[in-house]
């Protein structure tokens, strides 16, 4: 069953020049016990989608969907803040950044302790400061911190980034989540420390059957943790697959550059030798260009891709492109002109 | 904390030094003979200047004569007010608890409407209640406090009759001077109509502290508003949002004490202001303080009352500097740890 089945999430911003479609109609589902990444540059948009589920993002900027649907719950149907109860019970959140999403005021024991629900605690309420104590132990234990009682009492300033993303992941936990979204938990993080983490997240998806959404902009990282992933690319769908689908055979022109600009990818490369990449940057939001998003930077553009192009299925890999890269038909023709060639 | 205690004091005695050096210069600068300015004995004869010359050590060099100076300031000597020829020191002793209790009063004032309507304008930002509570902090602050004083005393005084519109109590109560903070003294006082002279004095000091209160609460309106904008765009709050925590939880429990902080420090600056304004008001309330007399002295030509009171105030205002800065430093655990590199 999907956790999570979301159609056409559009995400507006009002600006002095009237709004801006910052996000166009992206569709995302996650199964249950899944890992799902969701990559793209940075300002493709991915952040804005997850603030939009959680449903954290400022008032300036306005979420429509066709559907959004959580457990088989319609949540289109229910008042905001029914929707607020139920998805901060059963999702969260770690940011970039973890230090800067911690209050630098407030002791990190305090600010664990209040993140555990009180229908969690058993017991009378003078029992309930010594389970509350305990609990945020425990959950320090579960992220991989052994010295909680140091812990517990420092500011987040006196901890390291990856001890911060780590009480992150411990106060997103407290809620008992079914799924964890974690928005670039790494960035800004030394290559040992984002092993950590990544593994950590790892560890408590298969211990616990947590479904995760990793959004990243690394692909060749991504891979090594994910079971499906959606590519996003200025804000609009682009391709969605299990990893080997995205990673060995990428469909759409967009990912293929994505793939082809990653090293691992191309170690038959000769030494010394530039690695395929892109023309042009991402577009500014003041200036989008209509249709197909990439229009402008890709290979493949034709007269068509002035119309947003429709998500075609093929065998569950999902892509929005008129022209997609199908490597059978590839692979066939070239066959063919081998045939007729006679040698190949 | 002990090495923030220790930079603040070493900061507190330089600035200190710096201000006697100021005071010690004036009496060059006033015109007149400098020893008299010093002591304010202006009917002196001939052997007791003598005497003064000997006590400030004027025949020798400069750097002996501030020596002299400090000492003298040290052991609480300012001289003599050349107006009353009564010791200086008396007088400050009656007068600065006055304006002590005027101006902490009304800081307290200004800071308990103040912050909490900038955080109410913060929370409804773009709103009616945002937009209206800046355009009467606009409006508060563009009144010149001598023209509210006289409206206040009109309105409430003479048309209404609710509070008194001069001194510190009414002269029926007969209240032991013991620190002279008014407050103080009568609780310490055995008289059988204590809480009536409490209840007295406070009418008295409402209207006073309020007039101060209002240009510095409308600052602390603005700052209050811009510290809990930044604040509530902070990412440490959508965090705090996406945990789960309900919107007054936010707010009380990590949104006020970040924002106090980014404001406590203006607090202080924005006292020196305070008191040049409280010094304004208590001409116009009769109110029996420092800045009052420093005014009818600057009208007599008084020069060592002028240079002494001005040293008194100034270090009164750079003690509740200290003090906020102490604030600053409970409420922010960054300015508090050791810092390297700085």
């Amino acid at each position: 069953m999907n956790l999570l089945d979301i159609r056409n999430l559009s995400i507006e911003l009002d600006t002095p020049n009237g709004r801006i479609l910052a996000v166009d109609r992206v569709s995302l589902s996650i199964k249950e016990g899944e890992v799902r990444g969701l990559v793209g540059e940075s300002g493709s948009g991915k952040s804005l989608l997850a603030q939009a589920i959680i449903g954290v993002l400022e008032d300036k900027w306005h979420v429509h969907a066709d559907r959004f649907h959580w457990r088989g719950i319609d949540l289109l149907r229910l008042t905001i803040d029914e929707r607020k109860a139920l998805l901060c019970r059963d999702i969260a959140m770690i940011f970039q950044e973890p230090m800067s999403c911690l209050d630098p005021t407030t002791l990190i024991g305090e600010q664990l302790s209040e993140a555990i629900d009180s229908s969690q605690l058993t017991g009378h309420y003078w029992q309930r400061k010594a389970q509350r104590k305990e609990a945020v132990v425990k959950l320090l234990h579960k992220v991989g911190i052994k010295k909680h009682l140091q812990c517990i009492n420092s500011y987040p300033h006196q901890l390291t980034e990856a001890i911060c993303q780590r009480v992150m992941i411990a106060i997103a936990l407290a809620g008992r989540p079914i799924l964890l979204i974690a928005d670039e938990p790494t960035a800004a993080m030394e290559s040992t420390n984002q092993g950590q983490i990544f593994r950590l997240l790892a560890n408590l998806n298969q211990l616990k059957n947590m479904s995760i959404l990793l959004i990243s902009h690394d692909l060749e990282n991504l891979t090594h943790w994910t079971n499906t992933i959606t590519v996003m690319y200025s804000g609009q769908f682009v391709e969605a697959g299990t990893t080997g689908q995205i990673f060995n055979k990428p469909m759409h022109p967009y990912t293929r550059a994505l793939v082809d600009s990653s090293t691992k990818a191309n170690l038959q490369l000769p030494s010394k030798s530039r690695l395929m990449t892109l023309p042009g940057s991402i577009p500014i939001l003041q200036h989008l260009p209509i249709g197909c998003r990439l229009g402008p930077r890709c290979p493949r553009a034709q007269k068509t891709c002035v119309e947003a192009p429709k998500v075609s299925s093929f065998h569950g890999h999902k892509v929005s492109c008129h022209f997609p890269l199908l490597h059978e038909k590839v692979k066939k023709t070239q066959a063919k002109q081998c045939s007729t060639k006679g040698a190949c | 904390m002990l090495t923030f205690t220790l930079r603040r004091l070493t900061l507190f005695i330089f600035t200190m030094l710096v201000l006697t050096l100021l005071s010690f210069s004036l009496s060059f600068l006033f015109p007149g003979d400098t020893v008299i300015n010093h002591s304010g004995q202006i009917n002196a004869t001939a052997s007791e200047l003598q005497l003064l010359n000997d006590a400030y050590q004027m025949d020798e060099n400069i750097f002996s004569q501030y020596k002299a100076y400090l000492s003298h300031v040290l052991s609480g000597d300012f001289g003599q007010s050349m107006a009353s020829q009564s010791p200086i020191n008396h007088e400050l002793k009656a007068l600065l608890p006055a304006t002590m209790e005027l101006s902490l009063v009304a800081l307290l004032i200004a800071m308990l409407t103040g912050i909490p309507l900038g955080f109410i304008a913060a929370i409804k930002h773009n709103k009616t209640s945002d937009n209206a509570i800046l355009s009467l902090a606009m409006l508060g602050y563009s009144i010149p406090v001598f023209w509210l004083g006289l409206l206040a005393i009109l309105l409430f005084s003479i048309t209404l009759g609710w509070l008194p519109s001069a001194g510190q109590i009414s002269l029926l109560f007969e209240i032991e001077f013991v620190t002279g903070i008014q407050f103080i003294d009568i609780l310490l006082s055995d008289s059988p109509y204590k809480w009536q002279a409490f209840s007295n004095a406070s009418a008295h000091i409402i209207l006073p502290a309020c007039v101060i209160a209002l240009a510095p609460a409308t600052i602390f309106i603005r700052l209050s508003r811009a510290a809990m904008i930044e604040v509530l765009a902070a990412s440490y709050i959508r965090a705090a949002r996406a945990k789960g925590l309900s919107f007054n939880q936010i707010i009380f429990r990590h949104a006020i004490r970040n924002a106090l902080i980014k404001i406590i420090r203006h607090v202080g600056l924005q006292f020196a202001n305070l008191v040049t304004i409280a010094m304004v008001t208590e001409v116009i309330f009769s109110w029996p303080g420092i800045g009052r007399w420093l005014i009818e002295s600057i009208y007599q030509r008084d020069y060592t009352a002028i240079q002494s009171g001005l040293l008194v105030l100034s270090c009164f205002i750079f003690i509740v500097h200290i003090l906020t800065d102490f604030i600053y430093a409970a409420l922010n655990p960054l300015a508090r740890g050791n810092k390297y590199g700085s």
